[in-house]
């Protein structure tokens, strides 16, 4: 017993074999839905009813229409604008929870899961009773003399999705900026600084290098997640503030509904935004070259 | 004690107990026992109630507070959850939800839609099974969006229209036309329903076009562009009307198009005054949300007697009052407070057929049908409206 504890697997089990239920887990409840959207993306819709088919159309469609078009380009804008504060902020603090504050570390990061245990629409809700006209926000404002009228733009408007976003996200990429510092020693920043590294420059070249799969992973939740959002918007957005997730769960809404539209919708999504994420990151990793 | 008289009393002494039902049980008890061995066999198939009951709905209409005394009694535990969308039951029934559905609350327009266009949802009632449906208003009894070929899809449980909602401190009344919502004085007033039908339809009628519904490209492009000179006065538009009611409290807007009564009542809690109106030439529409059981519900024989206890008079006005709508049950009116059943126009429901409620289609049709454009064509005319 006591060796087999010790020993996960037999000798000559494969680690493939071990992989098995994960990895059908993972087919079963991503990979086969995944696959069945894909099939459904070349589907035509009649009413309320799927005709099975093989046709380009919607994919045409989609990358012809300026309506899609102008989307795509909001949604990958304020995707961008989410990621810009979420990650430099995420990484400010991880970094401060490992060197700055490094007994209080832990305990900064149970506040900051604290924060996940209310619910998305509680927070979303909070955002809108902070940012609204007559909100705390601008009611502090107003009471401290700083303006005559409430700012109509923190509320129902871009700039509201891209803080609520911000607020929303800031936990998620803290968390994998946190564990890959926790793999750094504190030496090897010192060995540098020694060695007449200015502070910038330890950062870009050891620190940045160093927790890359922390920052990917950071970075992916941040653009990812915001690009895909489609609840933020609704409340908190303004008259120009549709994402494409919006428009994704539009075609799957019963009457007037586009099933198959709105699958080919979602995968030409998950292409962009890939291509965008992995260009980011090449850039990052290119700038962080030494 | 006969087992099957054992069961009827079971079933009586576990349902609720209104002062009219328990006459009418008193009596059934006499004949109960005068007639001893002698039950119809239908008696031995008395419904067992007890266990789960899956709502899927608008909220408010699961009737957490009018069906409290029912739930308890007959130990039924309601599962409620509730829709954004009129086609989300449709949605949810599609993608794994069928056989996990019981109560939905479809309104007349999206009943319609499934009806015509034979899409497995609903499932025909036994009217048998819900006698309280006999006293229905007569619009509600044969109307078109009911029934198809002889069966009755659906049991209303309130009505109404679709108001402009307002905050009367700051707005004596609403204009003539929605069109006229344009004007620069309503900048940052405005809130819409995110319901691309609705608005797409008042706008058509507040243009004059003939038949709201049925639109040319031509004339939905036109529909198009007249909404797009009232966005700059436009905040936001509301995922929900409960949103669009928060929307209206928080001050952040001070009308709502496409509103529901029932926002008025939340904000009277909240302590926020607003009130009811319509542009005066253009009106508003109509709208209806009924009961129906989704086709392989589990729990049916709850389902059942949830709609015909909820279709009783005392439960009918109960419900309809709490969410500011009119009532259903010719009986509920008079149980009624004014203030609430005053605010529709009852005589629509006292004519059999539907009324105006029958004749009144907001939604297009599903597929183009000649010239005229389907309702997918209405959904990217709206997207298009909340991209520009």
């Amino acid at each position: 017993m006591a060796s087999s504890l010790a020993k996960p697997f037999r000798r000559g089990t494969s680690p493939r074999v071990a992989l098995l239920p994960a990895g059908g887990f993972y087919a079963l409840v991503f990979a086969l839905p995944v696959v069945a959207l894909l099939v459904l993306s070349f589907w035509t819709a009649n009413g309320f009813k799927l005709i099975p088919g093989f046709t380009l159309d919607n994919y045409v469609k989609i990358l012809t229409s300026p309506l899609y078009r102008a989307l795509m380009l909001r949604t990958i804008g304020v995707a961008f604008a989410t990621t810009a504060i979420v990650v430099p902020v995420a990484f400010a603090l991880a970094y401060c929870m490992r060197f700055v504050f490094e007994r209080r570390g832990q305990m900064i990061l149970q506040i900051i899961l604290l924060s996940l245990f209310s619910g998305y629409l509680v927070r979303i809700y909070a955002w809108r009773t902070i940012l609204g006209k007559q909100g705390l926000l601008n009611s502090t404002l107003q009471w401290l003399g700083l303006i005559d009228q409430p700012l109509e733009f923190l509320i129902y408007s871009n700039t509201a999705v891209v803080i609520t976003l911000s607020g929303l996200l800031l936990p998620l990429a803290v968390l994998p900026l946190y564990s890959a510092m926790l793999n750094v020693p504190r030496d090897f920043l010192e060995a540098a600084r020694d060695l007449g590294a200015g502070k910038a420059y330890c950062l870009r070249t050891v620190l940045v290098p160093m927790v890359m799969p922390g920052l990917r992973t950071a970075f992916a939740f941040a653009f990812l997640l915001s690009a895909g959002d489609f609840v933020t918007p609704s409340l908190v957005g303004g008259t120009q503030s549709l994402l494409i997730g919006n428009v994704i769960a539009d075609q799957f809404r019963g009457i007037g509904s586009n099933w198959p539209l709105g699958a080919a919708m979602a995968f030409v999504v998950v292409a962009v935004m890939l291509c965008s994420f992995l260009a980011v990151v090449a850039l990052i990793g290119r700038a962080t070259r030494w | 004690m006969d087992d099957r008289i054992r069961a009827i009393l079971d079933t009586k002494l576990n349902a609720a107990v209104s002062r009219r039902s328990f006459l009418q049980g008193a009596a059934g008890m006499a004949t109960v026992t005068m007639l001893g061995g002698t039950l119809p066999a239908g008696a031995q198939d008395a419904p067992k109630l007890g266990g789960e009951l899956n709502f899927l709905g608008w909220d408010g209409e699961h009737g957490a507070n009018v069906a409290k005394p029912f739930l308890e009694a007959n130990n039924i535990k309601m599962n409620a959850s509730f829709q954004s969308a009129a086609d989300e039951a449709l949605t949810r029934f599609n993608t794994g939800g069928r056989g996990a559905m019981d109560l939905l609350t479809p309104n007349k327009d999206f009943q319609l839609a499934i009806l015509k266009a034979n899409v497995e949802l609903f499932q025909p009632l036994d009217l048998s099974r819900i006698p309280t449906a006999a006293g229905l208003w007569p619009a509600f009894k044969d109307a078109p969006w009911l029934v198809r070929d002889g069966k009755t899809y659906g049991i209303p449980m309130i009505w109404g229209d679709e108001p402009c909602v307002y905050n009367p401190k700051k707005w004596d009344a609403m204009p003539e036309r929605y069109t006229d919502f344009a004007d620069e004085k309503y900048k940052g007033q405005l809130v819409l329903l995110d319901d691309p039908f609705g608005n797409i339809w008042l706008w058509a009628t507040s243009l004059g076009m003939p038949e709201p519904s049925r639109l040319t490209a031509a004339q939905l492009q036109q529909v198009v562009d007249a909404m797009l000179k009232v966005k700059p006065n436009v905040v936001t538009i509301g995922a929900s009307h409960g949103d669009m009611a928060d929307v209206l409290v928080r001050g952040d807007a001070s009308i709502g198009i496409g509103g529901w009564a029932y926002q008025v009542m939340i904000a009277k809690e909240k302590g926020v005054e607003l009130t009811v109106g319509s542009p005066s030439v253009d009106g508003t529409f109509y709208w209806s949300d009924a009961y129906a059981i989704a086709v392989d519900a589990p729990n049916i024989d709850n389902a059942y007697a949830f709609i015909d206890f909820m279709t009783k008079p005392e439960s009918n006005a109960a419900l309809a009052t709490e969410l500011a709508s009119g009532c259903t049950v010719e009986a509920a009116y008079p149980l009624m407070d004014e203030a609430i059943r005053g605010m529709f126009p009852y005589d629509n429901v006292r004519k059999p057929g539907g009324g105006i409620l029958g004749t009144q289609i907001v939604v297009p049709p599903q597929e183009p049908d000649g010239d005229i454009v389907g309702a997918p064509a209405w959904v990217e005319a709206w997207q298009t409206f909340k991209v520009s």
